[in-house]
């Protein structure tokens, strides 16, 4: 039996090692080793795939002894919330090193820091070990901090200091959870199984860890207050880098949010669900009327992030205040599913954004206009992509959204108001559509190109797979609900 | 005694060492005092494995073999080697090369005689120990800098060595006994417990340049040679934390010192990342920063005695520290000491510039480096002991320290002047031993946490 978890989570690791080893590389031979370690990572992540998850707790788990003084082991294992997360990580980390072929600038270290990143994410989403967890968590961090100092925009320093800060700040507090957990447990361990089986806190102790949580994820989700990092880091992030910001490292917050406050202090997010709840529905409409008040497009789509993640939120929220099972199986399973939407949908806008970035040299709506008729292919695919993420029915977000509102409706009816989000988004996106793209075209950009091959393989399957998720959710959908139905909270 | 000397098999080793590499100096043969100097503390490596597991003293209770004894010689006799190569970059060709290399072991054994401390004379013993050979090493150059680094230094060094002496005759008034085994039988005399700790703090906190007793570190890192700046914040500071530990495990808990330690500890690394935040000078940066980690040793010893993991994450951290700090002066070693040396090491040296980010991050606490494995057993240590506010200024304090690094990496991999770095063969030994201590050390934890807990 192949090690197919493990496996998958170094691959990324081992091609990035082997390019730093190799003297003097062409430029060529980088991207080329790059796009097969990924495409190897997508063929592992696809086998976990198969191999499918059991109902009721984490399967595929392989473990190792690390340090059994203290109960800390390498555990790596899947459940339905995390398969479908490291599915869309390996997908968006193929597209993305495909769109970064064309890359001269040193290339080397960065294809270095993608792989680095790629083996973080997949390892945050399969770890089962408390340390372990963390350590990945950290490590993304430190690659993401390099890919916005070394190959970001103009004012990129600060912006990549104010994330690392921002986020570092963020994320102690989850090792002051983990330590709490770790010295709560009966059993000294690190094992997440068994903190999400017996929960080992309660009372005052568990509702100042699931505090220490909130914050943590919050940073890194992000939810209003604590989102002033994200559009910074966004306008200055190289476009793969914002791909992998908002469709991967986004997901910690939302999936740390699930995994360990919803699962580890159950009884304490309980009573702390109203909060949480209104956190989600002022972020999401935060989110949504700053999005509407941008004129730089990457901004605009940095901030509709912020909105897709406040219905996540509101999501896992509704998940812990309800007490009718069922209504918590359609949120979580909403909430799960609009994870892997937002991933292929703003992965995708990113990435288109980028590619007017590389034509124009500009992102500012005002001065584009019209690029439908200039470049018509790239222009209908950033209106498909658009109209995903405002949640039009049969594009992956639809079903998401709504099988959130549904059960948001059963369990809380007031903070349905949340809805209005979809409205405001729906007005910002026509509206960017209809400044940058419509209109008549204008003579400085006649000469614009349009998608090339290698755009079209890195946009392509995402958009692929937002039509497949939006018509026939099921696929990820029976993977999903078999966990969230057997979860006992 | 054949049992006790056979236990202390290690220290002799090194002493011999010294003594034989001050013999090959007198014979004015510099690179046998280095091969002497350097197979010595190999050997005396070597000899110290086999003792891995014991809990014993030696003569009659003064001096331990004991977790906190036995890998304070695994850490410090290879920490000891690689400044040994480190001083070879800066000393190569001068009049009294081997006598360096001498001082080094000798300062070393004073280092081992604190960590193993039994008993209050051997506190002062080491201190003096380490102090007079460290004194001499500080003064080396012969420069103006030097001369006025160690003059500072060994006045320090005497007023808070007298202070320390004073008080250790209250416990000696109280306990009726210099061995610290017998600090249990005062607790009925809270006033002279607590003197006498106070001015143990004050001697040993001088040696582990613990705000507020550091204003020495600074100066005598920068004045004197690099090496020995790199020497003096690894060997005696982690000897003196150690001794620190031998002391706190038989003080009576009710006495109130732990308010002392937490105090300290807190006062400590935000002093230090606040002033290494103001530094130009990456050696004073370097000095500020091993100040403030001094500081995040204070929260194992903190819960010395109450807590199982005290001890293990001490000692990780000790190892942690050293490889990383060891590794970070190297890396100034071969770039330079301003700021500004460091414009565009990143580019123009990727291999260095990279191991100088794994260095800082390490020192940072990011995961999996070794640094963060050891800070994360000290958080855990602490909180075990309800000490979390503790836990807490320490992680705030972490984030501040990552502020005080990146004004290190922000530079490297700037557009800089094309940097001439210097890669001798012992400053790229140094780099590899540390990089790879560094990264691998989180990996195999279990070793340090294995035969104790």
């Amino acid at each position: 039996m192949l090690p197919l978890v493990s496996l998958t989570l170094f691959l990324p690791l081992v091609g990035a090692v082997l390019i730093l080893c190799l003297p003097k590389p062409a430029t060529r031979t980088v991207h080329v080793i790059a796009i097969i370690t990924a495409a190897l990572t997508l063929i592992g992540a696809l086998s976990m795939w198969f191999q499918g998850a059991s109902g009721a707790g984490f399967s595929q788990v392989e473990e190792l002894q690390w340090i059994p003084a203290i109960g800390a082991a390498y555990r790596v294992g899947v459940d339905g919330i995390s398969l479908p997360l490291v599915l869309l990580s390996a997908v968006l980390f193929l597209v993305a090193v495909i769109y970064t072929s064309s890359l001269r600038e040193r290339p080397r270290a960065y294809i270095a820091l993608v792989l680095l990143l790629e083996t973080a994410s997949i390892g945050t989403f399969t770890a089962l070990d408390g340390i372990l967890f963390y350590v990945f968590f950290e490590v993304s961090l430190v690659s993401m901090y390099f890919m916005i100092a070394g190959w970001g925009h103009e004012d990129r320093q600060r912006a990549a200091l104010m994330f690392f800060i921002y986020t570092l700040l963020g994320s102690l507090p989850l090792l002051l959870a983990i330590l709490g957990l770790y010295l709560g447990s009966p059993e000294p361990t690190f094992d997440m199984r068994a903190w999400i089986e017996n929960p080992p806190l309660e009372g005052a102790a568990a509702m100042w860890a699931l505090i220490a949580m909130l914050i943590t994820f919050a940073v890194k989700i992000p939810a209003v207050p604590l989102h002033t990092w994200l559009p910074a880091a966004h306008v200055q992030a190289p476009t793969v880098g914002s791909v992998i910001l908002a469709g991967v490292m986004l997901k910690f917050g939302t999936y740390g949010l699930v995994r360990f406050a919803l699962q580890m202090t159950p009884d304490a997010f309980r009573e702390a669900g109203v909060v949480v709840l209104i956190l989600g529905v002022v972020s999401a409409l935060y989110g949504a009327f700053a999005a509407l008040a941008q004129s730089d497009l990457k901004r605009l789509v940095a901030y509709t992030s912020v909105n897709h993640m406040g219905y996540v939120i509101v999501g896992v929220a509704v998940a812990a205040i309800t007490l009718d099972p069922s209504v918590r199986t359609v949120a979580l399973d909403g909430a799960v599913l609009q994870m892997f939407s937002h991933g292929l949908v703003t992965g995708a806008l990113f990435l288109l954004v980028g590619m007017i970035q590389d034509r124009a040299h500009t992102r500012e709506m005002g001065e584009l206009g019209g690029l439908l008729k200039t470049v018509p292919m790239l222009g209908w695919t950033f209106v498909l992509a658009a109209f995903a993420s405002l949640g039009l029915p049969g594009l992956a977000h639809f079903p998401a959204e709504f099988q959130i509102f549904l059960a948001t409706l059963s369990a809380s009816p007031a903070a349905v108001v949340v809805i209005l989000g979809i409205a405001i988004i729906a007005g910002t996106f026509l509206k960017a559509l209809r400044e940058t793209f419509l209109g008549e075209p204008r003579q400085r950009w006649q000469s614009m190109p349009d998608l090339s091959a290698r755009e079209w393989l890195a946009v392509g399957p995402l958009l692929v797979l937002t039509v497949g998720t939006g018509v026939a959710p099921s696929w990820v959908l029976g993977i999903i609900h078999r966990t969230t139905s057997a979860l006992a909270l | 005694m054949a049992r006790d000397l056979a236990l202390l098999i290690p220290e002799i080793a090194v002493l011999l060492t010294a003594v034989g590499a001050l013999i090959a100096e007198m014979l004015r043969r510099p690179q046998i005092a280095l091969l002497v100097a350097v197979s010595g503390l190999i050997v005396a490596t070597g000899l110290t494995v086999s003792l891995i597991g014991e809990d014993t003293t030696v003569f009659g209770g003064s001096f331990r073999v004991d977790e906190l004894s036995v890998w304070a010689k695994l850490i410090l006799l290879p920490a000891t080697i690689l400044a040994i190569f480190l001083a070879r970059v800066d000393v190569r060709g001068t009049v009294r090369e081997g006598t360096v290399y001498s001082l080094l072991c000798f300062a070393t054994i004073g280092a081992l005689v604190l960590a193993g401390a039994g008993d209050t004379m051997f506190l002062v013993l080491g201190t003096l120990l380490t102090g007079l050979a460290t004194f001499a090493l500080v003064a080396y150059p012969d420069t103006d800098p030097a001369t006025e680094a160690a003059m500072k230094f060994f006045v320090f060094a005497s007023v808070t060595g007298a202070i320390m002496i004073f008080g250790l005759s209250y416990w000696f008034g109280a306990a009726g006994s210099t061995l610290l085994a017998d600090l249990p039988g005062m607790d009925t005399m809270p006033m002279a417990v607590l003197l006498g700790f106070v001015a143990v703090v004050v001697g040993l906190g001088y040696k582990a340049s613990l705000v507020p007793f550091h204003f020495w570190a600074p100066d005598a890192y920068e004045g004197g040679p690099l090496s020995i700046a790199a020497y003096l914040s690894v060997v005696p500071k982690i000897g003196a934390l150690f001794a620190l530990a031998q002391v706190v495990r038989d003080l009576p808990p009710e006495s109130g010192w732990t308010a002392i330690i937490a105090g300290l500890a807190v006062l400590t690394m935000t002093y230090g990342y606040l002033a290494a935040l103001a530094q130009t000078n990456v050696i004073r940066l370097l000095a500020y920063s091993s100040i403030a980690q001094s500081g995040y040793f204070l929260l194992g010893i903190l819960a010395v005695g109450a807590s199982e993991l005290a001890l293990p994450s001490i000692i990780l951290f000790a190892a942690a520290y050293a490889a990383m700090n060891l590794g970070a002066f190297a890396v100034a070693a071969s770039t330079g000491r301003t700021l500004n040396d460091f414009d565009g090491l990143g580019r123009a040296q990727p291999l260095i510039g990279l191991a100088m980010v794994i260095f800082l991050l390490s020192l940072v606490g990011i995961p999996p480096l070794a640094g963060f494995v050891g800070k994360f057993l000290l958080f855990a240590a602490v909180i075990d002991v309800q000490y979390t506010w503790v836990a807490v200024v320490a992680i705030i304090n972490s984030v501040l320290s990552l502020a005080v690094y990146l004004r290190l990496v922000v530079p490297m991999y700037r557009q800089g002047n094309v940097v001439v770095a210097r890669t001798d063969i012992w400053l790229k030994a140094v780099l590899i031993i540390a990089l790879t201590a560094t990264l691998l050390l989180g990996v195999f934890a279990q070793v340090f946490v294995g035969p104790f807990a």
